[in-house]
């Protein structure tokens, strides 16, 4: 528990990719409630409410994808920053186990970004409600499938983040996690030659619990296949990681 | 007391390289041991192999008694360790990054920052980021970080590197003052005049290999007993000498007569044998030999046979 603590302390003190997470996660709400607001005071005949259903989706997109840069940024650094600082070996001679020094990095990730993320979804779910006015408000069906999608997206993200970040340089990471999870996902999910091949897709899976959000169309798939794809991502990129942190020298 | 460090056969090769060759090392408890060599040695190899950062290709280990890998988070609880230069988090304070340090320790090592930080003289700034120290801040907060595991062994790689003189000295008492505590300290360095004034006991190591170790005092005194003499006339002197049956050789360095004897010599009788030949002595006294003296023998020596 003081080693997840310790990541928490090393990642909160970050001011700058603090700044960027908020902003990516809560302040990308606001912002856009704010635009969706003003549009609609100015001219409510041309731009409806700023609540709903509707809107909500465009937030659940927004905390997809900016949320998910947000998750990688996040990710990758609590991956790489004490190898990167050079921290990693004074760690080691305490004798505490690798296998456990890698293990902190993403429950402490996991307690800096979800507080965020989860305070964006609120904030979202909220202004569709209080400002649906005369547009369809969301339902808590709606609601339950963003959450898990917007959450499971997010936990499978920050792992490939935690993951990759500890193999090779956190600048790059990002790079090959954003051009996947923006490019290449859904470029592969709208190949229809890939048939079910396509269900191992860590974003279509994502996205079976919210079919709207998914880009590149959805791949049809059972709740059950969709938990265990993003199980095995998750695990897949922390095994990785810990394999690699036990294998290199410090 | 038991021995510190000890190591049977160690070797390290890296691809065609062998950087710790066969090393038999026996460092003593309660002792400051300083490890000796030129750049490239293997020192640092040898450091990072003790504590377990890089595998040994063969040979054993013991810290505290305790064989490693097998007993390694027991051994290491009570090592306190700076490899290489000191590195921090830069965005995290001094306290904050012994905050951190001590997470991966006993519980009791939160309650020793406060006191580490002091005894390294650092409490005014351990508010202050990292990035914002100094090398010599940098080297004494890596210090304070090695301190919170209250260790029996602390094992410091280069801990002079960068200081200033005031910083040396500043660190030369520290470390006596850990090792009146009990602690055994084993410092690597290549500055051998402050190993000299630092160590009890070195080793001296030269590419990958141990070529001597034992107390520092024996090892300086390893080389010919010398006197170094000024008189009045050199050339009466060299005959009077010349009667002396242990002097081996009587060389004149411009300043002084040097006098290498092949076992011990007494210097009283040796001024007795000038002085009856009527020459006046104006100073006579044994040449003292430093260990850098003696490295640069040993090294050069070993230079010849390579």
């Amino acid at each position: 528990m003081r080693l997840i603590s310790a990541e928490i302390l090393k990642l909160r003190r970050r001011r700058g990719l603090m700044i960027w997470t908020g902003l990516m996660t809560v302040g990308s709400v606001v912002i856009a409630y704010s635009v969706l607001l003003a549009l609609h005071l100015a001219a409510p005949h041309n731009h409806g409410p700023a609540g709903g259903l509707n809107n909500l989706q465009h937030m659940m997109w927004l905390l997809a994808n900016l949320g998910g840069v947000a998750a990688i940024l996040l990710g990758t650094t609590a991956g790489a920053q004490d190898v990167s600082a050079g921290v990693f070996r004074d760690l080691v001679v305490t004798g505490r186990s690798r296998k456990t020094l890698f293990r902190v990095r993403f429950p402490g990730a996991l307690a800096v970004y979800l507080p965020m993320l989860a305070t964006g979804f609120v904030l979202a779910v909220a202004g569709a409600y209080a400002f649906a006015g005369s547009s369809v408000a969301p339902t808590l069906h709606d609601v339950v499938h963003y959450g898990i999608a917007i959450g499971s997206l997010a936990v499978v993200t920050l792992a490939l983040g935690v993951g990759l970040g500890t193999i090779i340089p956190p600048r790059i990471a990002t790079g090959v996690l954003v051009g996947w999870g923006a490019i290449l996902a859904p470029l592969l999910i709208g190949i229809s030659n890939l048939g079910g091949a396509r269900k191992g897709i860590d974003v279509a899976a994502a996205m079976h619990f919210a079919p709207d959000l998914g880009k590149g169309g959805t791949i049809a798939m059972s709740a059950g296949t969709a938990v265990i794809v993003l199980a095995i991502w998750t695990v897949i990129a922390l095994r990785v990681g810990e394999f690699w942190t036990r294998r290199v020298d410090a | 007391m038991t021995t510190a460090i000890e190591t049977h056969n160690l070797t390290k090769r890296f691809a065609g390289r062998t950087a710790v060759d066969n090393v038999d090392l026996v460092v003593p408890g309660g002792v400051a041991f300083g490890f000796l060599g030129p750049n490239g040695a293997g020192k640092t190899t040898l450091i990072r192999t003790l504590l377990g950062l890089t595998e040994p290709s063969s040979g054993e280990v013991h810290l505290l008694g305790l064989p490693q890998p097998t007993k390694r988070a027991e051994a290491l609880a009570k090592v306190g360790a700076i490899v290489e230069e000191p590195r921090f988090h830069p965005h995290l304070t001094g306290w904050e990054n012994l905050k951190v340090a001590a997470a991966a320790r006993t519980r009791e090592a939160d309650g020793r920052i406060d006191g580490a930080i002091a005894r390294v003289g650092l409490s005014n700034r351990a508010g202050d980021r990292v990035k914002t120290y100094s090398l010599g801040m940098r080297q004494r907060l890596g210090i304070a970080r090695a301190l919170l595991s209250d260790p029996a062994l602390l094992i410091l790689d280069e801990p002079m590197n960068g200081l200033d003189p005031a910083g040396i000295l500043e660190m030369r008492h520290l470390i006596r003052s850990f090792v009146d505590e009990g602690r055994t300290v084993f410092l690597s360095s290549h500055l051998l005049d402050e190993v000299e004034k630092t160590a009890d006991h070195v080793a001296i190591v030269d590419q990958g290999r141990i070529v001597v170790q034992g107390p520092v005092a024996e090892i300086a005194a390893g080389s010919e007993p010398t006197l170094l003499l000024e008189v009045d006339d050199a050339s009466v002197a060299r005959r009077a000498l010349s009667t002396i049956t242990d002097v081996r050789s009587v060389a004149d360095d411009g300043a002084a007569l040097r006098v290498v004897f092949t076992g011990g010599f007494n210097a009283a009788a040796v001024n007795r044998v000038l002085v009856g030949a009527g020459v006046a002595v104006s100073r006579l006294e044994p040449a003292r030999v430093s260990l850098e003296e003696r490295f640069l023998d040993i090294t050069s020596r070993l230079g010849d046979n390579r």
